[in-house]
């Protein structure tokens, strides 16, 4: 609780729910911001996510340390007036497609009049043009239309997605940069302005290189492993497991003693091999096709073996893990990833700490997630409301 | 128009993606992005293929906006301009080994003395500490470490990577772009500048906070769903009477009435095995037994219908040959044709962030290695007499 973190004394309102947002109001949060939570009765869809630990989804409580809860009803309009008055004062505000399109006067031409310094967030499914602007997005929905699903799984075979949620939380990483970089210009201008960001175009960012690799290459093999008919990567099967490795460093000496140590010296004249190796791995041309020759080599030796073979030839090897090795793996521990936080509730839970490291003005974690409507009192207080008042307000329903 | 990074300086001294796209994204928003090479350049992402016109695809996608000097920092001289460059920029970015940059006296210490404002960012694989300190690594050594391959492929099948090998690259690259912004911020509110640590593993594993939430609440290892989610259903695609498979998502429950109504199952609504997001996940077989028959009963196009006029996020599965010139991506410039020196013109990805005030980008092309040597430094009130 020493140095103040790089946004200390900034507020930021916060009206979206379930992933992406509050990925991005955790991230202002990690950097010292005062997170407002506004949600509507009910709370935010985040919370009925299993698995649940002590009736707290454990889904909210990744994506929420950091913030106040205040339950508003923002579709009424006495609801929408109080997240005005909050907004008044207020460095940034969040929202969404769902929550804009039910919120009344809480666009930025309605809060910039009232306070011309805001930066507003408008996070969107597929962008503000076009002929989906207002249509609803899901996690899937925006993976397969930005052809996520294209490298992975068997053609012909029912689609796969990415096990991570990388629609909401990388879309949730553009919008935390595009409200930085306003409150930057803010800081050296005194204007603020309106930023957006979409899950459809954040992902399509994302894949950037594949559309420059396809515009007009020399010869085409894929970018990578980006194949579209390449089959899917398991890593390379091993005696106990499954390793993943790339040579690109080595040399004719070390190459040689590779075959050796794994008895693979009848490919030193297969041309696939050619140049130590560099196009018979990882993501060589002819990687995909030389693998059974490597497997068939493999399986007589454990994974930590030949992961300790490649790292002694300047290589890099790793083995294929899963969250138990991961989370058990040394190096985790030295960099401290995984944090504990108490809850009321939930007790001591797991997550990963801000990723990253400032020598002095450090992000922290200084509050755990928020029970719903946890800080309605405290924050309709502050704003001046009387103790009556926020009274009628709850008798209304218009607060929680 | 004024760019709301005008005269920041970028010294980006980094190889292969991730440091690369993080300062391509800083120039996309106006820094001045000066990117150090040896002589010759960074052999690594120049040999990415494919190549267009012999250079690498790694090299031309990563480096747009940016000015392009070699420095051999294995010479004294070149590394008097480099301390120079170092002196007179805002933020630098380097992803060598531990240790490397001490040993070209370009290490945090010293370049905080030379510049105490400057914004030093230290990229690395899996951190400058722990058994792993000094392995290198990359995209796909990262996807296995991380555990990211066990949630992903088909259900009661085996994990599997994301082909497309930049995904944690550049997340971890957006990461550092977010961290620099987020440093210049608190540098106008301090006056000082500071270093920035940030390393691949820690990134990736941020990126999968909500799978991960799972395996640390309830120490069970989460296992691929094929397309399906894990904590929202009905969320995965349903393959329909034209043999077309259809992504649906009901990610809240107030999407689930209108579902069913598309589906004309609206006995579902209130069935309490469905009523809420929790009971669908936790009978989500019992669920997808009633739901898959229904869609493979009509076209997709039937179904895409139906759920869009009922706003429940619905979507076909798309390529490249599909996504170029669709309305919705040349509507938002999503992907979007660029003009260049060296490779012709370009399909590249649109800016993620749209500003209202103070527009970034265009894109422009950055250029060989060496290009602009004599320019930055004379700019800089240098000569280069390396060579």
């Amino acid at each position: 609780m020493s140095s103040p973190g790089s946004l200390e004394g900034l507020r930021v309102i916060d009206i979206t729910s379930g992933l992406c947002g509050p990925w991005c109001s955790m991230q202002l949060g990690d950097a010292g911001a005062d997170v407002i939570k506004i949600e509507l009765p009910g709370g935010d869809s985040a919370r009925s996510m299993p698995p649940f630990i002590a009736d707290e989804s454990a889904v909210f409580l990744s994506l929420n340390r950091n913030k106040q809860s205040i339950v508003i009803d923002y579709r009424t309009s006495d609801g929408a007036e109080l997240v005005r008055r909050l907004a008044r004062s207020a460095d940034v505000f969040i929202e969404d497609l769902a929550s804009a399109a039910l919120a009344h006067g809480l666009s930025y031409e309605h809060l910039r009049r009232e306070n011309p310094r805001i930066v507003h967030c408008a996070i969107s499914a597929f962008g503000e043009d076009g002929p989906l602007k207002d249509a609803p997005g899901s996690e899937l929905v925006v993976q397969a239309m930005a052809e996520y699903a294209a490298s992975l799984g068997k053609i012909g075979d029912p689609p796969v997605r990415l096990g991570a949620d990388v629609a909401a939380l990388n879309t949730g990483i553009f919008a935390t940069q595009a409200i930085l970089a306003a409150l930057f210009h803010r800081a050296r201008s005194g204007e603020g302005q309106r930023v957006s960001v979409s899950q459809f175009g954040s992902l399509l960012h994302m894949r950037g290189i594949m559309w420059q690799a396809m515009t007009d290459p020399d010869d085409w093999y894929g970018f990578h492993l980006d194949h579209y008919t390449h089959p899917p990567e398991y890593g390379y099967q091993t005696a106990d497991g499954a390793i993943y490795f790339i040579l690109r460093r080595g040399n004719t000496e070390d190459w040689d003693r590779l075959l050796l140590e794994l008895d693979m010296m009848h490919v030193l004249d297969d041309p696939r091999f050619a140049d130590c190796g560099r196009l018979a791995t990882g993501v060589g041309r002819y990687a995909a096709e030389v693998k059974p020759i490597w497997e068939e080599a493999f399986k007589r030796h454990t994974s930590a073996d030949i992961v300790k073979l490649i790292h002694s030839l300047g290589g890099d090897a790793v083995p294929m893990m899963d969250y138990d090795s991961l989370i058990a793996h040394p190096q985790v521990e030295a960099l401290g990833a995984i944090v504990e936080i108490d809850h009321p509730k939930a007790g001591a839970f797991k997550t990963i700490r801000p990723v990253a490291r400032f020598s002095a003005t450090p992000n922290a974690i200084r509050r755990p997630p928020p029970m719903l409507g946890e800080h309605t009192n405290q924050v309709l207080a502050a704003l001046g409301l009387e103790d009556t008042e926020i009274a009628r307000l709850r008798s209304l329903g218009i607060v929680a | 128009m004024a760019q709301i990074l005008d005269g920041i300086r970028i010294f980006d001294m980094t190889i292969a993606a991730v440091g690369p796209w993080a300062t391509k994204l800083l120039g996309a928003l106006g820094a001045d992005v000066i990117k150090v090479e040896p002589p010759g350049g960074d052999v690594l992402s120049k040999s990415v293929p494919p190549m267009i016109r012999g250079m690498g695809i790694l090299y031309i996608s990563a480096n747009h906006n940016k000015r392009h000097i070699e420095l051999d920092l294995k010479r004294e001289a070149d590394r008097a301009v480099a301390l120079r460059i170092l002196e007179k920029s805002d933020v630098l970015v380097q992803n060598m080994r531990p240790g490397v940059a001490e040993r070209l006296g370009l290490g945090y210490d010293a370049a905080a003395k030379l510049n105490p404002r400057l914004i030093y960012v230290a990229a690395s694989a899996y951190g400058r500490v722990g058994p792993m300190a000094v392995e290198a690594g990359i995209d796909p050594t990262l996807q296995a470490f991380s555990g990211w391959c066990g949630v992903t492929g088909p259900e009661h099948g085996r994990g599997e990577m994301f082909r497309h090998l930049a995904h944690l690259d550049l997340t971890t690259a957006s990461m550092i772009t977010q961290s620099v912004l987020q440093a210049l911020i608190a540098r106008e509110r301090t006056g000082q500048g500071q270093k920035v640590e940030i390393e691949m593993l820690t990134a990736a594993m941020a990126l999968q906070s909500t799978r991960l939430a799972e395996y640390l609440a309830t120490a069970v290892q989460p296992r691929p769903l094929g397309s399906a989610a894990a904590a929202t259903a009905p969320h995965q695609a349903f393959e329909c009477e034209d043999s077309r498979y259809l992504a649906v998502g009901v990610e809240r429950d107030d999407q689930w009435p209108g579902f069913c109504r598309a589906l004309k199952l609206d006995q579902l609504i209130n069935d309490p095995r469905f009523a809420s997001n929790a009971a669908r996940v936790r009978n989500r077989a019992e669920l997808v037994s009633i739901l898959a028959p229904r869609f493979a009963s009509k076209p997709a196009t039937w179904w895409m219908i139906r759920l869009t006029r009922e706003k429940v996020p619905n979507g076909p599965f798309l390529t490249f040959a599909e996504l170029r010139h669709h309305p919705q991506v040349t509507a938002n410039a999503h992907i979007a044709d660029l003009d260049t020196p060296h490779w012709g013109t370009l399909s590249t990805e649109g800016l993620p962030w749209r500003f209202g005030r103070t527009p970034a980008g265009p894109l422009r092309a950055g250029g060989m290695p060496g290009e602009h040597t004599a320019e930055v430094l004379a700019e800089l009130g240098m000569v280069n007499d390396s060579k």
